[in-house]
């Protein structure tokens, strides 16, 4: 996407106040390392709540601890900033609670698939309606730098001076076998197509999983940088059938050349339909729900 | 003739296959519908199937009593070595009631008969035979004996009907038949013999109307203070004793339009049920010991991002998975205490019932007023025993009890942990456009922002702190009561949750052997009520604290915190104090006083 002609500074600026894009972002500058790819985030992010066209105050940004975590601080909407590894069941109860509400899951690859993997599968079982953006950098950035069940074996961290020997986890395919209701994958060296991507995946009525690849530039100079990954990634090939699970999940296994894109979607009934339907066979009706008075 | 005054214990002792535990049900139902007060708990074995020991006792009464007597006044034995060890607590002419023929042969030294002590009146009755020619079978010789006890005691025949066609509403009309059939053959057994334990039940106070009063076990209470609040969410993972809340409120809630997700385990409950608060939903879970173990961290945020939520926790013999099915009281340190950090919440410990219902409702106020997680703590024996409870006719729980933000200066950034006089900060939710805010657990300035300086941190605990002392004039609510003698004592009882019953009922039995004592239950233990307990124990020469764990864990918290130690009185038997072991103590406390008076 080279532009055709330079870019100036003043026009950009002009371009982004003019696009209401500002006005999702909260007046803290985000405080991450000069080149992280976390700054796709908020790029992505606004861009996308402004496209839906969605109200501040009735978004809800929940995230873990670490790195990637600190983004409801830079957002203009409600936003809990939680504990490392329990942002989906938090993001369930606020669900739960109000189901009118936006809420978009944060967090990076040590809080969902270290500490909070266990609630993967049961919000993806449920299809509670969130949208889970995971920044996947392979490491642990916060913490300065120890090695995550996503880095590479081989890695060499501060926790794993003589290499990391641990099979690195395939979140893609673990989504998939769990049964989320929709999986993509993004890379943050590619943000208009991971703004298109998180668009996507909070318009998706039910449980969507996103996987961003995205460089840790200080605590990893060797694996996951921008330069390899701008060279591994690839589309998903143009025919990929995104309502075909096991199309899916072999395209996950190829980790060498990760593909970006939609990988499965489909449509069923989420935890509000349920708990909906549990209402009415109880002969109940759904009340008023939280926040509304 | 002047009234009787009713108080009478029937324990019914069998194994698991005799039916036991359901003619104890019988029983106590039909007495609460004949308009007495009943308090009942069941022992039954940890093991699903099998036919280990089971016990029930019920306590029927004139006025509502909050504990089980020392003695029983009639124990019916369904299983002779099973009962055999039960029969010592047969107090002097109570009855012993046995299957003088019973199914199979039993050996010599192994009849009930053989065992009771003088002064223990002995009905062997056949039951069986009794059974099988009222129903055709020996199965209902269970129903007979109850019959039996009720035609001695003259007890309401139609309430008891009454009470079985209730129990086998859903089964075929032959099963009540039969049943009936078989109640009624021992009550006629019962009216026709010659009485001559002293046994006495009088009418009940007044005429009750069936309804008055509920029935009910308090984890039923805890869900119908639930309800009355207007819970409108609950998150829970299965674990004994806590988990009957969560059974009925899966049925109860979705008919009020409230939503109930079983979750992963206890940490996803407490996430979420957090969530749900910062929503601003009423929402509550519900565990035991090991539950409420794995929720500590998430109670931290709780109370740093100062969310409102409910957490039941039901104590069971700890630690670890400990004894399930058995009573304790070792999870107050956890409660008060558990977790890292300067995190200070409120707890409240019911001690009876009724307590249950009250303490439920009120910890939805309190959550949202003081916009922080409440812990209300039972345990095994108040969770599981039936009291009679009387309610109040109109439902006194207050709902949308939080300070909100107003719009006078709306066009200022939101303050979201404003510091103010008493700590409470205007709180605004999700889907509030003057309210946007992110609610963090790392330290925060008013608006919500990560800062570490030192003296927003001292500030911050602060407002943590001293915003919860307003609890301590919450309406509507006892968080303790004094009780006995006035002025000073010789004798003076602190005790907690469902300990307090039995402390009671030891000191009214003290006093009446003309020992000055007083007893003080205390039902909130955080925020700790310290200027009543220190006046409570100004008026005490000696002060004892009955509680169910090893090292006196609320010994030490009023102690800590009044700066004076007291008579540490620790049970760790899995079951419910013995009344007559708190009233030993007290003998002695005030002998003590008594000797050292007599040698100054
Ligand atoms: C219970 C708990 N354990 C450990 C930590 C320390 N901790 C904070 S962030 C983090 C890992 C962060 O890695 P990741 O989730 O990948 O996020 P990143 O910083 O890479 O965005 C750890 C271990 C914590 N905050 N809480
Ligand atoms: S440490 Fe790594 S992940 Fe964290 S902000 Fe810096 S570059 Fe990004
Ligand atoms: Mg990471």
């Amino acid at each position: 996407m080279s532009p055709e002609h330079p870019i100036y500074l003043e026009d950009k600026l002009e371009e982004i106040r003019g696009s209401g894009r500002l006005g999702y972002r909260s007046k803290s500058l985000p405080t991450w390392c000069p080149g992280c790819g976390y700054y796709s985030m908020t790029e992505g992010v606004t861009w996308a709540l402004n496209e839906i066209g969605l109200r501040n105050e009735d978004v809800v940004i929940v995230s873990g601890i670490g790195c990637a975590s600190r983004f409801p601080f830079f957002m203009e909407t409600y936003g809990f900033h939680t504990l490392h590894g329990r942002t989906l069941p938090v993001a369930t109860g606020i669900k739960v609670a109000n189901d009118k509400l936006t809420v978009v899951v944060v967090g990076g690859d040590g809080d969902g698939f270290a500490i909070g993997g266990g609630h993967i599968p049961h919000v993806a079982r449920r299809n509670v309606d969130i949208t889970y953006l995971l920044f996947d950098n392979g490491i642990y950035g916060l913490t300065k730098g120890q090695v995550s069940p996503t880095s590479a074996i081989g890695f060499t961290t501060s926790t794993s001076p003589f290499e990391n020997h641990d099979q690195p986890l395939n979140p893609l395919m673990m989504l998939l076998s769990y049964g989320a209701s929709w999986v993509g994958q993004a890379y943050a060296g590619q943000p208009g197509h991971l703004a298109e991507m998180i668009r996507a995946a909070i318009k998706h009525r039910g449980f969507s999983y996103l996987h961003i690849l995205s460089p840790c530039v200080t605590f990893d100079k060797t694996d996951r940088t921008y330069r390899n990954l701008d060279f591994s990634v690839r589309n998903l090939p143009e025919d990929h059938d995104h309502s075909n699970r096991l199309a899916a999940i072999r395209e996950a296994t190829k980790v060498d050349r990760p593909a970006v894109g939609l990988y499965y979607v489909e449509n069923r009934p989420t935890l509000s339909d349920t708990l909906d339907e549990v209402m009415i066979r109880a002969g109940g009706k759904p009340a008023e729900q939280a926040g509304a008075g | 003739m002047t009234s009787i005054h009713t108080d009478v214990q029937i324990g019914i002792c069998g194994s698991a296959g005799d039916g036991t535990i359901a003619v104890g049900d019988i029983l106590k139902r039909a007495m609460a519908r004949a308009g007495y007060r009943v308090i009942a708990f069941d022992e039954y074995p940890a093991e699903i199937r099998g036919f280990g020991k089971c016990v029930a006792r019920t306590r029927i009464t004139t006025e509502q009593v909050y504990s089980m007597k020392p003695k029983t006044d009639v124990l019916v034995s369904l299983n002779d070595a099973h009962a055999i060890p039960h029969a010592e607590e047969v107090r002097d002419f109570g009855a012993v009631i046995y299957d003088s023929a019973p199914i199979t042969m039993i050996d010599e030294g192994w009849h009930i008969s053989g065992h009771l002590n003088p002064g223990q009146l002995p009905y062997g009755l056949p039951m069986r035979e009794i059974s099988e020619q009222a129903t055709g079978s020996s199965r209902s010789r269970n129903i007979v004996a109850l019959g039996f006890v009720a035609g001695l005691y003259q007890l309401p025949r139609q309430a008891f009907i009454d009470a079985i066609a209730a129990k086998f509403q859903t089964k075929a009309a032959e099963v009540t038949q039969s049943n009936v059939a078989a109640f009624n053959a021992g009550y006629d057994n019962g009216a026709e013999i010659y009485r001559f334990d002293k046994v006495e039940v009088g009418p009940p106070a007044r005429r009750t109307r069936v309804h008055d009063s509920t029935m009910m076990t308090g984890n039923a209470a805890v869900v119908r203070g639930c309800l009355d609040a207007g819970i409108e969410t609950f998150f829970g993972y299965p674990i004994t004793p806590a988990t009957s809340i969560m059974e009925r409120l899966a049925v109860e809630m979705p008919k009020h339009g409230a939503r109930l997700l079983q979750t992963e385990d206890e940490i996803s409950a407490i996430s979420a049920t957090v969530g749900a608060g910062f929503a601003g939903a009423r929402a509550a879970t519900a565990t035991s010991g090991p539950g409420f173990a794995l929720m500590s961290e998430m109670m931290g945020l709780g109370v740093m991002a100062e969310v409102p939520a409910v957490v039941f926790v039901s104590q069971r013999g700890g630690p670890s998975t400990g004894m399930p099915t058995k009573t304790e009281q070792a999870d107050l340190n956890i409660a008060v205490f558990g977790g890292h950090g300067d995190a200070k919440r409120i707890v409240l410990a019911p001690t009876n019932v009724e307590g249950c219902w009250r303490c439920a409702g009120r910890a939805f106020e309190m959550a949202e007023a003081y916009q922080t997680p409440v812990v209300v703590l039972l345990d095994l024996y108040l969770s599981n025993r039936y009291e009679t409870v009387v309610f109040p006719n109109k439902n006194p729980f207050v709902r949308d009890a939080w300070k909100r933000p107003t719009q006078d200066n709306a066009n200022e950034p939101y303050r979201r942990f404003e510091l103010t006089a008493d700590g409470i900060s205007p709180r605004a939710v999700p889907g509030d456009p003057h309210g946007i805010h992110t609610a963090t657990g790392l330290e925060h300035n008013e608006f919500g922002r990560p800062n570490d300086l030192s003296a927003m941190h001292f500030q911050m605990t602060e407002k943590r702190h001293e915003k919860l002392n307003a609890a301590l004039k919450h309406p509507g609510i006892t968080i303790y009561k004094r009780f006995g003698d006035t002025g000073e004592v010789d004798v003076g009882l602190l005790a907690w949750g469902s300990t307090f019953g039995e402390t009671l009922e030891a000191m009214l039995l003290a006093r009446a052997e003309g020992i000055r004592c007083a007893a003080m239950k205390v039902v909130m233990l955080s925020p700790l009520p310290v200027k009543p307990i220190k006046r409570f124990l100004k008026d005490c020469k000696e002060v004892i604290v009955p509680e169910l764990n090893y090292e006196g864990q609320f010994a030490n918290l009023v102690s800590g915190a009044v700066g004076r130690d007291v008579i540490r009185f620790n049970r760790v038997t899995g079951k419910p104090m013995a009344v007559n072991e708190i009233l030993d103590t007290i003998r002695s406390a005030a002998g003590k006083r008594k000797l050292r008076k007599s040698a100054a």
